[in-house]
C-alpha cells in the first residue's frame, strides 16, 4: 500500500521532470542519452564529493583553528 | 445608471477649441493648461482609486483589470527547455546531414543543388526539430459541426508525427474551446439554421457580383437596417470578410497627410489598413491614456514632421476587447480625451459585440456611453452571431460616403443570403425580438471576459 503510493509519488516527479527539462518531447533513445549524460555527470560529482570529503574537511577544521 | 459622456463636460469642452492642429499659444502650451492638469490628476486617480461616480468620474462602476507577470522560474526553466530541444536538434541534424538517419522533411535532388535553393535547410530548423515532435497536438480532423462540442477523428502516428493513420474511432462530445462560438450561435440545428436552409432555397447561394452592381439583395438592407438599430446607430454597411472590412474601408476614410494613433497591439487588419492609407501612424502603448494623450497633444503642438502645417484628421484606432490580452478598453476616457482634442474614433468591436454589456450590445453598452460618441462603430459577424463578415455603422452622411468610396463595395463580392439570413436570426435573438427568451440568458460575465 505505501510502496504503491510511493511508486505513484516517484512517477509523478518523473513525469515533471520529463516535462520541466523537454525531455517529454523526445524519442526515448534521446531521452536515454540525456538521462545518461546527467547521471553521469552526477555520479562523477558524487565521487568526488566522497573523495576529496575528508580532506575538504580537514582544511576548514585547520582554517577555524580547530585544529593543530 | 450610467452617465453618458454626451452629457458630462469632460474637462474640455469650456475651452473654445477651434479645430486639430491649431498653432500653439505663448510658451508653446495649449490654452487652459490648468484645465489639462485637472484632466490628468482624474486620469491619475482613476489609475490609482479606480471608480467613482460620485466624484465626477468617467466609469459608472469599477474597473479593475490585472495581468500577471511570468513567474520568473518558469521563464527560466522555458528557457532551458527550449535550448536542450536546440541541441537536441542539432544532434538529430547532424545525423540526418551524415546519411545516419533518414530524413523526412522536403528537401531539393542532388541534381538541382547547383540551381538557387528552393528549400532554405536553416530555416526550417525549429519545425523540423520542434514543431514535428508535437505536431499531433493541432490541426486535429473533426468530424461534426464545431458548436459547443465536437466529435474528433482519431489519429496515431507511426513515426513520430511525420505521418498520420486515421485507427478508425471517434472520440465524441469533446468541449471545443477552440471556436470564437461565444454566444453559441454555430450549430446546424435550430432557427437560426432552418431559416438561412429556407433562404437558400429562395435566394439561392450567391449573386456573384459587387454591392454596387448587382450584388445588393433586400436581405442586405435589411441586415444594415437590423445592424444600425442593434447599436443604435443612424446607418450601417456589411461586408463578406471581417478583416477586409477594416483593411479596404480605414484607407477609404483616411489618406494622406492625417494622423492615425493605434494601439500597441491592434490587430493585423487594423495595421494593414493603416498602411495602406498612407497616412502617418504612431503607436501608443497599450491601454495607456497618458502615453495616448502625449501624442495627441505632441500631434496637434506640432503638427505634420517637416512641415508643421496642422493634421487634416486624427483618428485614433482601439479595439474593444483585444483577443490575445483580453483586456477591455477605456472607453470613456478614450472619448473624453477625443472630445477634448477633437479627434476622431474607430472602434473595432470584434470580439465584444454581442458578448459585452447587458443587452449585449458591445463596450459601448458596458461602459453606458452613447453609440454617437464613436465617429466609427467597427465589427465582425464571425464571433457572437456564428456567421462570416463585417460591419462598420455611423452617421449616415459616413455610411452614405463609403457605399460609393469602399474598395470593398467596389470590387469584392456581396455576402451570401444563408450568412446574412443567419446573422439576422441571430441578431434577432439576442435583441428578442424574435419572440423567445433565449437572448436573456447570454449576458457574459465581465469576469470571464479574459477567458474567450
Amino acid at each position: 500500500m505505501a510502496l504503491g503510493d510511493a511508486w505513484k509519488q516517484i512517477s509523478w516527479f518523473y513525469y515533471q521532470y520529463l516535462l520541466v527539462t523537454a525531455l517529454y518531447m523526445l524519442e526515448p533513445w534521446e531521452r536515454t542519452i540525456f538521462n545518461s549524460l546527467l547521471i553521469s555527470v552526477a555520479g562523477m560529482a558524487v565521487y568526488t564529493g566522497y573523495v576529496f570529503m575528508p580532506q575538504h574537511i580537514m582544511a576548514i577544521l585547520h582554517y577555524f583553528e580547530v585544529i593543530e | 445608471m450610467t452617465e453618458s459622456s454626451a452629457n458630462k463636460p469632460a474637462n474640455g469642452e469650456v475651452c473654445h477649441r477651434t479645430t486639430n492642429g491649431v498653432k500653439p499659444c505663448r510658451n508653446g502650451f495649449v490654452k487652459n493648461h490648468y484645465q489639462q492638469q485637472q484632466h490628468q490628476k482624474s486620469c491619475y486617480l482613476e489609475e490609482k482609486v479606480y471608480h467613482i461616480a460620485s466624484n465626477g468620474g468617467l466609469y459608472s462602476r469599477p474597473f479593475l483589470e490585472s495581468f500577471e507577470q511570468t513567474p520568473m522560474l518558469v521563464a527560466v526553466l522555458t528557457y532551458m527547455g527550449y535550448g536542450i530541444l536546440t541541441i537536441f536538434g542539432y544532434l538529430r541534424d547532424f545525423l540526418r546531414d551524415w546519411k545516419i538517419e533518414k530524413c523526412h522533411i522536403a528537401r531539393e535532388r542532388e541534381e538541382q543543388k547547383d540551381f538557387v535553393p528552393l528549400y532554405q535547410d536553416f530555416e526550417n530548423f525549429y519545425t523540423r526539430n520542434l514543431y514535428m515532435r508535437i505536431r499531433d497536438s493541432w490541426n486535429r480532423p473533426i468530424c461534426s459541426v464545431p458548436g459547443a462540442k465536437v466529435d474528433l477523428v482519431e489519429r496515431a502516428s507511426p513515426d513520430y508525427n511525420w505521418t498520420f493513420e486515421y485507427t478508425g474511432r471517434v472520440v465524441r462530445d469533446v468541449i471545443n474551446m477552440g471556436s470564437y462560438n461565444y454566444l453559441g450561435f454555430a450549430e446546424n440545428k435550430g432557427m437560426c439554421a432552418e431559416s438561412a436552409a429556407t433562404v437558400t432555397e429562395c435566394y439561392g447561394v450567391g449573386v456573384a457580383s459587387t454591392r454596387q452592381e448587382m450584388g445588393n439583395l433586400d436581405r442586405h438592407r435589411d441586415l444594415e437596417e437590423l445592424v444600425a438599430r442593434f447599436l443604435g446607430v443612424e446607418s450601417a454597411m456589411a461586408f463578406g470578410m471581417g478583416f477586409a472590412t477594416n483593411s479596404m474601408n480605414i484607407p477609404a476614410i483616411i489618406g494622406k497627410g492625417s494622423l492615425i494613433l493605434s494601439d500597441e497591439l491592434n490587430h493585423a487588419s487594423l495595421v494593414l489598413g493603416a498602411r495602406l492609407s498612407g497616412a502617418t501612424i504612431r503607436v501608443f502603448k497599450h491601454n495607456n491614456m497618458q502615453s495616448l494623450e502625449k501624442l495627441l497633444r505632441d500631434a496637434i503642438i506640432h503638427g505634420q514632421p517637416r512641415t508643421h502645417r496642422p493634421w487634416r484628421k486624427i483618428l485614433i484606432v482601439v479595439e474593444g476587447i483585444y483577443s490575445m490580452e483580453g483586456s477591455i478598453v477605456r472607453l470613456p476616457e478614450v472619448i473624453a480625451l477625443k472630445k477634448r482634442y477633437k479627434a476622431y474614433l474607430y472602434l473595432d468591436e470584434a470580439h465584444s459585440i454581442g458578448a459585452l454589456g447587458p443587452q449585449g450590445r458591445g463596450v459601448v453598452d458596458y461602459f453606458g456611453l452613447d453609440p454617437r460618441d464613436v465617429d466609427i462603430l467597427m465589427g465582425t459577424f464571425t464571433k457572437s452571431f456564428g456567421a462570416a463578415g463585417g460591419y462598420i455603422a455611423g452617421r449616415k452622411d459616413l455610411m452614405d460616403y463609403l457605399r460609393t468610396h469602399s474598395h470593398s463595395a467596389v470590387y469584392a463580392t456581396s455576402m451570401s443570403p444563408p450568412v446574412v439570413e443567419q446573422i439576422i436570426a441571430s441578431m434577432k435573438c439576442i435583441m428578442g425580438e424574435d419572440g423567445t427568451t433565449i437572448g436573456e440568458a447570454f449576458v457574459i460575465h465581465p469576469a470571464l471576459i479574459s477567458f474567450l
